[in-house]
């Protein structure tokens, strides 16, 4: 179509007042945007009917424009982002000025959102490995804590049976056929049930293939009373339980024990008294 | 800018509600609207003026359309028809401006910038009641526009 006859088509009128259909005035954009003739026409006949209407003005009320103004004054206070959902036709039209003003900022806030990124994400590794730390040695803390309330354990165990009244004390000293002089163990007997504890206060290491033997000596022979490991810390065993003896003594045999003791590895010994 | 274009969007509202206290509430609701929807304002689709007109104009006729309209008019016996003598709004506004070229306007062709513009009828419902064929409804509707166009010039 000819520019000319477009303009002179009443396009101009109908968009201009209103009268238009969307999709005409859809395309009168579009012309308006494309030709210069056309945004000139439009523009002319807006002018001339803008100076039309002024010319009719009728004054409104004069209390109407302080009411416009309370109205106002109300919306602004109440609601700070004055964007509210209009109803009618001029439609919500993104400015451009304003998109680029939100498409920087998005892409600032994007870049700083990678960054924070990033630093979280190192600081998460970090704390992963704190973590690790941190349970490694907790757990080393509660496995000490375990011995130590097993030795706890056994310590009072120990303690209460030779805190014991009806217990007797024999002390065993250590004998020349000891490689050390000061060697030294103790049997608690239970004179009521018969049990025998032995503590070790003082004797050598065995070697490896070898074991100690308690020995409760009764009318002069010996009796087998069992055989016990050296541990570390306290050394406190029970053994068999003898019902009778007149003195026990400890010999070194070979491992697993003795049916009759090596009289030359007797290296403590201690009459029972009372 | 409420000094400068109330009265002429006064008189536009006037011309399609015609009660002078409903033009009140109306153009009441049109500055609190252009006050609000001032951000949608394109300078682009057309002068500040004219968005500020089609608001009034839409306004004006979304009232003519409600109920609480219709119900009052309903109580006052209209007397004045639009569409029948050459009187064509009420007395007093009758011949400024707009109102005044449409009295110049061929009675046919006044009928319809009436219902198109000052009642918001479209093309087909303007067909419909004036009994005419789209066609003719266009084609007159174009001429009015181009008379408007001349008068104004």
């Amino acid at each position: 179509m000819n520019i000319q006859d477009y303009i002179v088509s009443g396009i101009v009128e109908s968009y201009v007042l209103g009268l238009a259909s969307p999709e005409e005035s859809a395309e009168f954009e579009r012309m308006c945007a494309a030709h210069n003739e056309v945004l000139a026409a439009r523009n002319a006949f807006e002018i001339q009917l803008e100076a039309s209407i002024q010319q009719q003005k009728l004054e409104p009320p004069r209390e109407l424009k302080s009411r416009v103004f309370s109205r106002i004054g109300m919306e602004k206070d109440a609601q700070p982002g004055r964007f509210k959902v209009s109803t009618g036709k001029p439609t919500l039209v993104p400015r451009i000025g304003f998109a680029k003003y939100i498409a920087a900022a998005s892409l600032l806030l994007l870049a700083g959102s990678v960054a924070l990124n990033f630093y979280l994400l190192s600081e998460y590794k970090k704390s992963i490995a704190r973590n690790n730390e941190l349970i490694a040695v907790q757990t080393q803390v509660a496995s000490a804590n375990q011995v130590l309330s097993t030795k706890l354990e056994t310590y009072e165990n120990a303690m209460s049976l030779m805190k014991n009244p009806l217990m007797a004390i024999i002390k065993m000293p250590g004998l020349p056929n000891s490689p050390d002089p000061s060697s030294m163990a103790t049997v608690y007997w239970n004179t009521e049930s018969r049990d025998v504890y032995l503590l070790v206060n003082k004797l050598p290491m065995p070697v490896r293939d070898k074991q100690y033997q308690l020995w409760a000596i009764v009318d002069g022979k010996p009796v087998d009373a069992g055989i016990f490991d050296m541990q570390e810390g306290l050394s406190f065993v029970k053994l068999k339980t003898i019902p009778k003896a007149d003195a026990f003594a400890i010999t070194l045999e070979k491992k697993g024990g003795s049916s009759t003791p090596d009289m030359n590895a007797m290296y403590v010994m201690g009459k029972v008294t009372g | 800018m409420y000094d400068h274009y109330s009265g002429s969007l006064y008189s536009i509202v006037l011309q399609i509600v015609k009660s002078p206290e409903i033009a009140n509430d109306v153009l009441q609701e049109i500055f609190i609207n252009i006050w609000r929807r001032i951000d949608t304002y394109d300078p682009i689709k057309g002068r500040l003026f004219t968005w500020m007109l089609n608001i009034s104009r839409n306004a004006s006729i979304d009232m003519l359309r409600s109920k609480n309209y219709q119900n009052s008019q309903k109580n006052q016996e209209i007397t004045d028809n639009v569409y029948g003598n050459g009187q064509v709004t009420q007395t007093g506004i009758d011949s400024i401006g707009l109102t005044k070229f449409l009295g110049k306007l061929r009675p046919e062709l006044r009928v319809l910038i009436e219902l198109a513009y000052f009642k918001g009828y479209t093309h087909d419902e303007i067909a419909q009641i004036e009994d005419i064929p789209l066609g003719t409804v266009k084609t007159r509707i174009r001429n009015a526009l181009l008379q408007l166009r001349e008068y104004l010039r």
